[in-house]
């Protein structure tokens, strides 16, 4: 057992201790940061909406129209940034006879730079046909039309309802009604975290886990062949068991994983808590509130419990995926062969991930069931259902004791593999040649 | 002999691969604090006894004991230094941190593996006031200091028993000469060790015991001496002076026909400054003597040998042949 220390060691501080782990380390969280600030800036920057504010609206209904699309515009936008710069929309009361001529000049001033984005025509066909057109250089922007058809609607009742003779203090309550519908998410504890922010956690967790087991597994097959190229391997196995190398060397490398993935979630973690709120003013805006609290939520679903769950399919996963992937580097003696015969292990990993998208849509149905409870697929499918839905105890229970059940299948046929391959030079082995040395080891 | 008297007591071993037999039916005990020469041709089985010796794999049938115990139990292989054939180390590591490493796999704590490492890098010249190559990657590392650290790696746990596969294998004459004073010192200290060779010169001059393996099985063994003088046979180291009778060849100076003589000569060896000469069964040394003397040669030197372990080699194993095809593993 101590010599499993020794190994295991070894490989975690040569690995932590390398250049591309440090700066992979670094990296990733800046990166994972920026991904999640930069789309937040770019949003608050440029709100939808803001171009509305810069239009002309011909209103030929004689009704006053044309002014309540602007002050619904006028409202809507206030939360965008630099509000107080932004100009506000021209309402041009038009006779109907004069309408022509007013749109063929709001045509020209459309058209002249650094003037109008473009006008809205109300007329007589609004009122009965609710017919509204629109022109200008936004008219290809679903937002903006969107937003604006919103507001006409939004203003038309107003008129209408003041024709019926609604009071007008009601008619402006009923205006500035807004709707506010946070989604939660209801399992059998009760009331959870909101539904979007556990589907973000979900596959915060699924991509993870599959990363983590890629990289790090990887790094095992490279290590192992290393030892087979450089023939250090005879040297190490005349003082320890194969089996023990073996093992010790994927728990170093698991270890490196988990620190990896720790250092991850903890820089990621201060990075955001840092320059989120300084990119949020920097692009002036007042309020994301729905950023902050999506993200706050998110985190907050990840209990001790589910945490423990993670770690625990982690753990499992890595030992099954990268014994695995050590007997394959154990087989060959040249990186292309490597990969070569790492591929069906790699299928077994992303066959699992093929699945990801039924599991999230319907994170309690059939082939979400199944799959969190083979051995290959469970470490990446289990994790992401406990995030998006609930699952019960028994179930986590008795699929982290087939997956464990599974493991150690997995370190039995990679140590048989792993301690005939170490010592096999010369030309790749075919699948019965792998066949009788695990007969035969 | 006495078990608890043998660093090395395989009885009746065999090794099968699928095509071929690598080891047959092989027996052989190593006496503590001996030099045990393993002999063969490539392909004899040497690295395959050598590898089941060490428990890297595991023989068909037959037993191992080193020092009277079973050679599975992991604390005995602590006791046993390895230096394969085929030598290397992790490229990108440093070479205190992986000579810890090893010395640490052998049962060594951190802080004395520390302090032997560096001895013996002091020892090899390998810190010296200009650099200290402890701190610097192997991939920095000359071939020939390469092969320092692979051989401090071997002993700097202090193993009484050496296991040494070809070590003569791609040396300079420097380290090769390290590694002849490093054998002797450790036969000195009273540690056992064994090495493979196919070159009969070193295992001459460095063993006081050998097997001669081929084809997987065992030709002879015994201590040197004993081998040369059991052969039965008697040689005769012949010089003569140089440019005093033509150029010293004997069928330019009328000695061939002598040394052609069956009666006399069974047959002879040219090694370019002496000849290795074979007398015939009941031949006499001194009626040679005479019968070069009267055909006129120039004599420098004349002395009774014993055959070469060379020679015997030849003989018992030339009879046997080499088994193509069974390289890779010696």
């Amino acid at each position: 057992m101590d010599k499993f220390w020794v190994v295991a060691k070894r490989e975690y501080l040569e690995r932590v201790r390398s250049r591309w782990f440090i700066m992979m380390t670094l990296f990733i969280p800046v990166f994972i940061t920026a991904a999640f600030l930069v789309p937040v800036w770019v949003t608050a920057r440029s709100a939808p909406g803001a171009s509305l504010r810069n239009i002309l609206i011909l209103d030929a209904t004689g009704t006053g129209l044309g002014q309540r699309v602007a002050d619904v515009l006028m409202r809507d936008t206030v939360a965008t940034p630099n509000a107080a710069t932004l100009p506000s929309p021209q309402v041009r009361d038009v006779a109907p006879a004069r309408l022509a001529a007013a749109e063929d000049s709001a045509t020209h001033e459309v058209m002249k730079p650094n003037a109008i984005v473009g006008y809205l025509v109300l007329d007589d066909s609004t009122l009965s046909a609710r017919r509204v057109r629109y022109l200008g250089r936004n008219a290809s922007s679903i937002v903006d039309t969107e937003k604006l058809r919103a507001a006409v609607r939004q203003a038309f009742t107003g008129v209408m309802l003041q024709r019926e003779g609604v009071k007008p203090e009601t008619i402006a309550l009923i205006s500035n009604l807004s709707l506010d519908m946070p989604s939660t998410r209801i399992d059998e504890r009760g009331k959870g975290s909101s539904g979007q922010a556990a589907v973000f956690l979900g596959i915060g967790i699924g991509v993870l886990l599959l990363m983590s087991i890629i990289f790090h597994g990887q790094y095992v097959l490279r290590g192992v062949l290393e030892e087979k190229q450089t023939r250090v391997a005879e040297v190490v196995i005349s003082s320890i068991k194969p089996e023990m190398l073996l093992a010790g060397k994927v728990a170093g490398a698991g270890a490196v994983g988990l620190t990896q993935q720790l250092l991850w979630i903890g820089i990621s973690a201060w990075l955001m808590t840092n320059f989120a709120p300084l990119v949020l003013k920097s692009a002036g805006s007042p309020v994301t509130a729905q950023n902050a609290t999506s993200l706050s939520s998110s985190l907050g679903g990840l209990t001790p419990a589910l945490f423990a769950v993670v770690l625990l399919y982690f753990l499992l996963g890595f030992v099954f995926y990268a014994s695995l992937l050590a007997a394959a580097g154990s087989m060959v003696n040249n990186e292309q062969d490597a990969q070569q015969a790492a591929m069906p292990v790699m299928y077994l990993l992303i066959g699992a991930w093929l699945f990801v998208n039924s599991v999230i849509v319907n994170p309690g149905g059939r082939i979400a069931t199944v799959l969190s409870w083979l051995p290959f697929s469970s470490p990446i499918i289990m994790p992401m259902r406990v995030g998006l839905s609930s699952v019960g105890w028994p179930s986590i229970v008795g699929s982290l004791a087939v997956c464990a059940l599974g493991c150690v299948c997995a370190v039995w046929l990679a140590a048989r593999i792993y301690r005939v391959g170490m010592l096999m030079y010369g030309k790749k082995p075919s699948f019965t040649e792998v066949a009788k040395w695990v007969k035969y080891a | 002999m006495n078990a608890n008297e043998l660093a090395i007591d395989i009885r009746g071993v065999s090794k099968k691969y699928e095509e071929h037999v690598a080891v047959r039916d092989l027996s052989l005990q190593v006496p503590r604090g001996a030099v045990y020469g393993l002999l063969g041709p490539n392909g004899a089985g040497k690295t395959t006894t050598i590898r089941m010796l060490l428990d890297i794999i595991a023989p068909d049938g037959g037993s191992i004991t080193i020092f009277g115990r079973p050679n599975q139990e992991t604390e005995l292989l602590n006791r046993v230094g390895y230096l394969p054939e085929e030598r290397g180390l992790y490229r990108k590591m440093q070479v205190r941190r992986i000579l810890r490493f090893l010395a640490e796999l052998k049962g060594l704590d951190a802080a004395d593996a520390d302090k032997r490492i560096n001895e013996w890098l002091e020892r090899f010249s390998l810190t010296t006031k200009e650099r200290d190559w402890g701190n610097a990657k192997i991939d920095e590392l000359s071939r020939g200091m390469q092969q320092k650290v692979q051989f401090i790696a071997t002993l700097v746990h202090d193993p009484d028993l050496v296991i040494l596969d070809e070590p003569f294998s791609g040396l300079d004459p420097i380290n090769a000469q390290a590694l002849k004073d490093a054998v002797v010192e450790l036969k000195r200290r009273g540690k056992t060790v064994v090495f493979s060779t196919h070159v009969m010169e070193n295992a001459e001059r460095m063993c006081d015991s050998v097997c001669i393996i081929a084809r997987g099985e065992k030709v002879l063994d015994g201590q040197v001496s004993d081998v040369r003088q059991s052969s039965g046979r008697r040689n005769v180291a012949l010089t003569l002076v140089p440019g005093a009778s033509g150029n010293g060849r004997p069928s330019d100076n009328g000695i061939g026909h002598v040394l052609g003589d069956p009666r006399l000569v069974r047959r002879f060896d040219d090694n370019n400054r002496y000849f290795e000469v074979e007398l015939a069964a009941g031949a006499d040394a001194q009626e040679l003597l005479r019968r070069l003397i009267e055909a006129g040669a120039q004599i420098e030197r004349f002395e009774l040998v014993l055959p070469s372990l060379h020679q015997i080699f030849i003989e018992r194993v030339g009879a046997q042949g080499v088994e193509t095809g069974m390289s890779g593993h010696g």
